[in-house]
Formats: C-alpha cells, structure tokens, sequence
C-alpha cells in the first residue's frame, strides 16, 4: 500500500506545485490522476519515485518513508517502482534489446554493466517481457526506428524488467493517437489485473479514465479536489468536473465517449 | 517632444560608438606600426626570396657529386734559397706553381688617404691529372685558414683542362685581410684546384628526406597529442557537465573546480605550453606531444561536457528511475547520445593538433617547424620552400581526410 501523507513540492523558483497532498493508494489499484496541465501531476509522480526530492510530507510505501531514503536506499527502492513517460525517454540510438535491460541495471553489479554484460538470467527475461509486449521482433533495431505505440511499448517492458510492484505512468498516451492510446492502456490494465501490479497513472481524456481507472484523484494548481471510485468518475457531475479543471473548461459530450476541451487554457 | 528625445538617443549612443571606433582603429594604426608603402615598395625585394619559397623545387633533388682536388704550398716572403717546385703526386691530380714563393697583393692607404694597390708575385700554374674538359675552380687558404676564389679584374675564374687533363695559367697572387699574428716569419699559402663532378643518376636532396622525416614526426604528434588528449578529456567531461554533477553541493565544487581549470589551461596557447614542456622534458617531439595534449585536454574536455549538457534529459531520469547509480546512468542514458557529437569534435580536433604540430616546433617542440626556422633563419628559402609546401599538401590532405570520416560516422 502506497500512503502519501501531506506532500508538498516548492521548486527553487518559488512554484508550488503539490501542496499539502494526501492519499492513498491499496494495493492492485489503478489509480488515475486527473488535472490540467501544470496541475501538479508529473511533480506528485516523480516525487513518489523521488526522480523530484519532496519539500515536505511523507511517502510511506510498504512501511518505509521514501521521502527519507538516500543513496543505496533509495536506488533498491526505485528497483521495485516502474515509470513510464509521456515521451517514452528511451536512448534513441541503442537498440530495443538495450534500451529494455537498462531496466536490470539496479540489480546488476556496476562493473558488468559497465562492458554491458547481463546475467542469463536477465536475457531470459527481457525475451519473455518482449514477447508479451508484442516486440520480439524490434529486438535489434534502435529505438528510434520504431513508431510511437512501439516506442512506448518499449517503455513499459523497461520498466517490466524491474520486476515492479508499483507503476508511475506520467500521461503515457498523450503523444498517441487515440487507438494506440488504448492499445497501450490495454497493456497496463492487463498488467494491472493479470499481475495484481498497482498502477498509478495520470491522464488528459475523460473517456480513458471512466474506461480504464479503478479510482480516481483530481489535482488543481496543485492541491487534491477530488477523489473518486470509478463509479464516481463515471457519473462526475459538471460541478465536479469545473472543480478539477476550472471554470474555463467545458465539457463536452460524457461517458465513454466524453472528451476533455479546454478553451484558452492551452499551457 | 519627449518621443523626439526618445529617438535621437540610440543616434546619439551610434555616433558616440562609431567615434569611439574610429579612435581605437587610429591608435592601433599607430601601434601596428601598418606602413602600407613599405608593403608595396619592399615588395620587389622580397620577390627573389618569395619565389624561392613559391618553388623551391630545385633543392629537392641532387646529384651525387665526386669532388677531385689538386694542391700546392706557396710561402711568404721567399727565403734563401727559395722553396723547391712542388712535385707530382703519386695519385691524382697536382698543381706545380713557378715561383714556389712571393708577395701577396697588398691594398694600402697612401697619406692621401687614396687606396693604392701593390700587385702580388705574378704566378704560373700548371695543373696535371685532372678529368678533361671539367671546370677548375682555383681557391686559396691564406695562413689563417680563410678560403676564397681567385679573381681576375673582379671575375672569378675557371679553368678547363685539356684531354690530358692538364692546364697552364697565370695569375696573381691575390690579397687576403690577415691578422698580424700571421704575418711574423714564413707564411703558408695553399692554391687548389677543384673540380666537383655529378656522376651518376638524380637523387633526393637532403632538404627533402628530411623535411619527409619531420613531416611525419609531425603528423605523429599531432596524432599522440590527439589520442591522449580524448584519453584524459573524456573522465575529465563528465566532471565538468552541470547536468551530471549538479547532485549536491560537493558535486558542484568538483564541477567548478574542473571547469575553471580547464578554462586556464585553454586560455594558454599550445607554443606556451611547449616552451614550459621543454623546460621539463628537453627539445624534441616529446615536448611537443605534451605541450599539445595539455591544450587538447582543456579543449576537448569543454567541447565534450558542453555535448553532455546538451543532452536529452529523458534517458537520465528514465534510467535513474531503474535504481541506477551514477555510473550505470552515464554508460546508458549519456554516453550513446554523446557518441556523434565525441567523434566530430574529436577529428575536428586532430585537424587542429596537426595544424598546431606544424608551428609547435618554432620553439622547439619537434616535428617540421623546428626545420623551418632553422632554414628560415640560414635564410636557406629554397629548403624553407620545400618544408612550407610539405605543410600545406599535408594539411589539405588532412582537412579532406577529416571531412570523410565525418561524413560517414555522425
């Protein structure tokens, strides 16, 4: 079980980008973040991961405070937390194979690493994680070769390699089109429900979160306004849906077909 | 009225600036001592010189040359009885000179202070086993050892012997300044008679197997130079990219410290570098590689962390996030993305070096430049010729060697 405990995030220019946030999150969830953008989405992600070092609060996550851990720690720590990014962040120019096994580098020693030496092990691995994520056949291409659904597969099985227990997902889909969002939405519900992985994942369109989120949390200039089941999101009422996102936006459509437009709110 | 004033100042300031510029361009006028008439009126003194330079290419190649040399002693002033005739040698040629003694010419002032000139014993000189039909130089050694060619009327003159390799002539006993020390008692003179021959096939001149030797001691230089430079420059980048260091606050300091360092070393020219090598390790190409690789190392290394800091910042907070420590992150987020920029900027690099190792060698470094000056200076234009062509050919060489590679690897 994740617990987050009265998070807050001032960056040194002064932004207040999570404040005072608190939540938690059972485990086998999947959790879908909810705001504009520059609600504070991606800082309350990576500080969970402490990719971002928390100003304040706790991280409480299977008893121990990540907000406290450093050095050794904190690298055992991120071993077991997958992260999956809106641009994929993969090394373009290394191949799928490569790009996947940097996903064994906390539990390999520095100095194999160093001349790329993997354990049997970890090649047994990375087939076996290529092969569920429909890849095996982009194993030796550069990353950059392939397409963006592809990319973000890719992404995904990086962090599969980490034998992971918790899944950040930072607007996975939102350089996809709508088809290849689903498809890899798709993935990480499967993980979710096949593998008990709790997911954590933030998201723009309303349709994939009333489609795939087991609960909801809404962010707003970085304070929590809403906490929902699915059940919830799926009947979120206008009144709510201005709390999250502002008197500006406008909803259009609803349920499975609802789509997010913001007008004038473009940052 | 306000809008007015608002105008004219930015006027006003590029007038101030265009004067200010003006000043500057004549004070340093007056200091670069520019003297654009000596550029044009010196000019045609200098063309013999600069075309030596321009096409040097008669002292690329010699011929084996066989000297052949005949002798005779002379003695000053006769004695009682006078020296016996020379005699034949047993081998090779001989000169047989009648009287075997006599005066030298002697130029003196008269209390008029005119110059007069006492002509010297008249001497016949016959010459025996030279080569037929080569020309004979006739050269003298006064008592102190100074040679010099005889002279008739002002000419120097030449015999050519006959099929029998013989000749006859009458000459002058020439003057030749001499310190008085060498005038007390009897004093030695010798007449020779040489011929230089070229036999055999053209060769290399000397001029050039050594300009090829140093030539390629120099791109040897630069290539070492270049080679410890990416070396040391590479662990030294890392330390000093802000993205990779800006962890803590005793990662700045090392950042800081590396960077400021670098930027000192660069700040220092190559030859500098080169003078303080010498001072270490002596003359010679040692010195040079030094000199360069220092430089190499500053250059580089701000070059290859600027590379660094450009980087995508994805693939670090991605691998980051795997439980990476800092090592792993730099071998898989950063060191593929800096490959294309590392290897244009290393070749751009050894360009420079071997540019560079050409004139380290003005001071001594090793490598061509040390011939250069060294002819420069002999004013030997010619073999300086030759040295600068071999440096252009190489370069252009090089620069087109470069471009290749960097079109096929990035």
């Amino acid at each position: 079980m994740l617990e987050i405990r009265h998070l807050t995030k001032i960056y040194e220019d002064g932004t207040l980008a999570v404040d005072d946030v608190s939540f938690t999150v059972p485990d086998g969830e999947f959790l879908v973040v909810i705001g504009l953008s520059g609600s504070g989405k991606s800082t309350l992600l990576r500080c969970i991961n402490r990719l971002i070092d928390p100003t304040e609060g706790e991280i409480i996550w299977n008893g121990v405070d990540l907000a406290k851990l450093e050095g050794d720690d904190l690298r055992k720590a991120r071993r077991k937390i997958g992260i999956v990014f809106q641009n994929f962040n993969l090394v373009e120019r290394s191949t799928v194979l490569t790009n996947i096994l940097t996903g064994r580098l906390g539990y390999n020693k520095t100095w194999p690493t160093m001349i790329h030496r993997f354990t049997k092990e970890d090649y047994d691995m990375a087939e076996r994680v290529l092969k569920r994520m429909d890849i095996e056949d982009q194993a030796h291409k550069a990353a950059r070769e392939l397409s963006g659904g592809q990319q973000q597969r890719v992404g995904i099985a990086r962090a599969l390699m980490q034998d992971p227990e918790l899944m950040l997902a930072d607007e996975p889909v939102a350089s996809l089109d709508p088809v290849l969002a689903h498809s890899i939405l798709q993935h990480l519900e499967k993980l979710n429900k096949e593998d008990g992985l709790t997911i954590m994942c933030s998201l723009h369109y309303l349709d994939l979160v009333q489609r795939y989120s087991t609960s909801v949390i809404g962010l707003r200039q970085g304070k929590l306004v809403y906490q929902g089941t699915k059940k919830d999101i799926i009947n979120v009422t206008d009144e709510e849906f201005k709390q999250i996102y502002g008197e500006e936006a406008e909803r259009i459509g609803g349920g499975l077909e609802g789509n997010l437009q913001q007008k004038g709110v473009e940052a | 009225m306000a809008q007015n004033s608002r105008k004219a100042e930015p006027r006003n300031s590029f007038l101030v600036f265009l004067i200010l510029l003006l000043v500057l361009f004549f004070i340093g006028w007056q200091i670069g001592e520019i003297d654009l008439y000596a550029l044009v009126t010196q000019f045609d003194d200098a063309i013999p010189a600069l075309s030596k330079v321009l096409w040097p290419w008669e002292r690329a190649i010699t011929y084996p040359e066989e000297k052949w040399q005949g002798t005779a002693l002379l003695e000053n002033p006769c004695q009682d009885p006078p020296p016996p005739l020379n005699t034949p040698a047993e081998e090779g040629p001989y000169l047989i000179v009648d009287p075997a003694c006599g005066e030298p010419t002697i130029q003196e002032e008269n209390e008029a202070g005119e110059s007069i000139v006492i002509p010297g014993t008249e001497l016949h000189v016959q010459g025996y086993g030279f080569l037929p039909g080569e020309v004979v130089q006739l050269w003298w050694r006064d008592p102190a050892g100074s040679q010099f060619r005889q002279r008739q009327d002002g000419d120097i003159i030449t015999v050519i012997p006959d099929e029998n390799g013989e000749f006859e002539i009458d000459i002058i006993w020439p003057y030749s300044i001499i310190p008085p020390s060498y005038r007390e008692g009897v004093s030695e003179w010798e007449l020779q008679g040489r011929q230089v021959t070229s036999v055999g096939a053209w060769e290399f001149s000397d001029e050039l197997t050594m300009t090829i030797e140093k030539m390629i001691e120099t791109i040897f230089i630069g290539m070492m130079a270049t080679f410890f430079g990416i070396i040391l420059a590479l662990p030294v980048s890392f330390l000093a990219a802000r993205n990779l260091m800006s962890g803590n606050v005793f990662t700045m300091g090392i950042y800081y410290l590396v960077r400021g360092v670098l930027n000192i070393i660069r700040s220092i020219e190559p030859l500098i570098w080169a003078i303080l090598a010498i001072i270490i390790v002596g003359l010679g190409p040692w010195a040079g590689i030094l000199a360069l690789t220092v430089h190499s190392i500053a250059a580089l290394g701000k070059l290859y962390s600027e590379a660094i800091e450009s980087i995508d910042s994805g693939p670090i907070e991605a691998i980051q996030a795997t439980g990476a420590n800092w090592f792993q992150i730099v071998m898989y987020a950063v060191v593929p993305q800096v490959i294309p920029p590392f290897v244009s900027f290393t070749i751009y690099r050894w360009d420079i070096n071997i540019r560079m190792s050409t004139v380290i060698g003005l001071v001594g470094g090793g490598g061509i430049g040390f011939l250069l000056t060294q002819w420069v200076r002999n004013l030997d234009y010619r073999a300086a010729g030759i040295a600068v062509w071999f440096i252009a050919i190489t370069v252009a060489i090089l620069d087109y060697v470069s471009a290749e590679i960097r079109e096929r690897f990035v």
